[in-house]
């Protein structure tokens, strides 16, 4: 552990700035509020040891600043994150809405995502670089894993970058369903290797966590989790969903742009896109918002990359903030079509 | 009263028009990206971490590739801890082809290196780009609106871009995916030398973003 810790010290030293020295003194005060002063002191002081043997190093004030830092954000993170497989920067656990299987059922599993500030992990469309998490399954015959449902990520915008993903915190649902014939059993293990790519503004991490889960297989209904249900349920409510039925979406392709008009019955002051394919609309230009009292227009540059015409435009609409709609529009010259939203948008 | 007649009151708004215009041109993003398949390549002059000075315009007539580089970044590692890189590089540059490598790192950040430290790392890389050119104030990069490490550019003898994107079909971090993988460099360029159209022109480059100096948060 004290390797670790010393090694982030030297990763501190290499780039400190203003923003991280700020950020680490945050995260120190908030520390030995908690009464952790004594354990700091402890492990810095070890830390500081190992480093002071090793040859042809001077302990520096600012390495010794920087060190601090490392320790703070190492035991931060510690003690902020719930216990979990570490990856950089954070954590990751396997968890499930039910406390066991149930035949015949689908039983939610969440891939459970913990982050230092600062750094994010990816979208199913990663936006203009980074890596969507990928996860292979490891089961018992009859369970098999759906496909993951993906939360409204965010725009992470760097100069001319934009990528899509998750900071903080985020719970990936896979749904597992339980084939009807499976009989009931003692704990079987679902096995998850996961890979994935954390990144912050000035560097990326590859990550590989080994995860499992143990749950008993009944032929009992399936009994929610105390423990993680809320979660579930929460992250449930806010992924995004197909648009009212009486919406009306429209794609028209404008030369070097795609407009989609949306008529939606009310006025709407706030719009993002989230294309789910990559390389259809340029992830950092702005995306120009014309709305009215009852439909709005949203004008999407294409990508560069686009060199083919394409027939559909599929994506996440967040409309005013906080609602994440699901549609999956044809592309025409001109007419409005109905809205097939859902239709193996995921 | 007296100055409405020196001075309309319509053409007051015309005094501010300067003040539009320079606006508009300071705050809105280039609408095109200066690198565009099929469009001229755009020129650039860059200092190499030798100290020599390379610029594009001096080498038409001959095939140039870019490639954005950032040492530590995960995508880029899986091209050079397999070798496949370098291997390209000697491969293409064997033919006559212009390779420079480039480095749009901010200082501080992922991938920043001073000339020194570059020259180690070829060194020890046993790469052999044409030369490594040090960009930590983002121009080339900008230029060519690079997003990603490893983004890869094909320019022809004409200066024409020919090829911009990933450098192959397979957009991860594991070093098992290097042999499997179509590298669209190679394809590019076999392509073109045969006087063929280059058939994957444009792709989406894959990697880790390019850690520019401004980003804005």
């Amino acid at each position: 552990m004290f390797l670790n810790f010393v090694m982030k010290g030297r990763g501190f030293s290499r780039a400190v700035n203003p923003a991280k020295i700020r950020l680490c003194r945050l995260w120190r005060s908030v520390l030995v509020r908690r009464s952790q002063r004594h354990h700091i002191r402890k492990t810095l002081r070890e830390g500081f040891r190992i480093e002071t043997k090793m040859p042809g190093r001077s302990p520096s004030s600012a390495f010794y600043r920087a060190l601090t830092c490392g320790a703070a954000l190492l035991l931060g993170a510690a003690s902020a994150l719930a216990e979990g497989t570490p990856i950089p920067h954070g954590t990751l656990e396997l968890i499930a809405r039910n406390q066991w299987i149930a035949a015949g059922h689908t039983l939610d599993l969440g891939l459970r995502f913990q982050l230092e500030t600062g750094w994010h992990i990816y979208w199913v469309n990663p936006g203009d670089s980074g890596e969507p998490p990928r996860v292979e399954w490891q089961l018992p015959p009859g369970l098999t894993a759906g496909a993951m449902e993906w939360p409204t990520p965010r725009r992470l915008e760097t100069a001319s970058i934009v990528d899509y993903g998750y900071e903080d915190t985020v719970l990936l649902i896979v749904p597992l369903h339980a084939a009807a014939s499976l009989a009931a059993q003692p704990p079987v293990r679902l096995g998850a290797q996961v890979r994935l790519l954390v990144c912050s503004h000035e560097m990326c991490i590859p990550g590989k966590a080994e995860l499992a889960l143990t749950l008993p297989v009944k032929s009992q209904a399936p009994a929610p989790d105390a423990l993680t249900a809320d979660l579930f349920a929460a992250t449930r409510k806010s992924l995004p969903r197909p648009a009212a039925g009486n919406w009306r979406f429209s794609v028209t392709d404008a030369n070097d742009s795609f407009v989609l008009t949306a008529k939606v019955g009310h006025q709407i002051t706030q719009v993002v896109f989230f294309p789910l394919a990559e390389s259809q609309i340029e992830n950092a230009a702005p995306q120009k918002l014309l709305a009215e009292k009852a439909e709005f227009r949203l004008t999407l540059r294409k990508s560069d990359r686009l060199l083919k015409p394409i027939e559909r435009l599929k994506g996440v609409l967040v409309l005013s903030g906080d609602q994440a709609f699901l549609i999956d529009v044809p592309i025409s010259k001109a007419g409005a079509v109905r809205n097939n939203s859902g239709n193996g948008a995921h | 009263m007296k100055r409405s007649t020196l001075f309309p009151m319509f053409l007051y708004p015309m005094l501010l028009y300067p003040v539009l215009v320079a606006l508009v041109l300071c705050s809105a993003p280039p609408l095109v990206s200066a690198a565009k398949v099929g469009a001229a390549a755009p020129d650039f002059t860059g200092t190499a971490s030798t100290g020599k000075t390379f610029r594009l315009s001096d080498y038409r007539g001959k095939y140039v590739v870019l490639e954005w580089h950032n040492n530590g970044c995960p995508f880029v590692r899986k091209q050079y801890n397999s070798g496949n890189m370098q291997q390209l590089q000697k491969q293409w540059t064997g033919q006559g082809v212009v390779w420079f490598t480039i480095l749009s790192s901010a200082p501080g950040k992922q991938g920043y290196a001073t000339a020194q430290e570059e020259n180690d790392y070829l060194a020890k890389m046993q790469a052999e780009p044409t030369a490594a050119l040090l960009d930590s104030a983002g121009q080339i990069g900008h230029l060519y609106d690079a997003k990603t490490s490893p983004q890869m550019v094909v320019i022809n003898p004409q200066g024409v871009v020919i090829y911009d994107g990933a450098i192959d079909d397979k957009p991860t971090t594991d070093l098992n995916d290097v042999p499997g993988a179509t590298n669209y460099v190679s394809l590019a360029l076999q392509q073109a030398m045969a006087g063929k159209q280059v058939e994957t022109s444009a792709t989406r480059p894959y990697g880790c973003s390019v850690k520019y100096a401004d980003a804005t948060h």
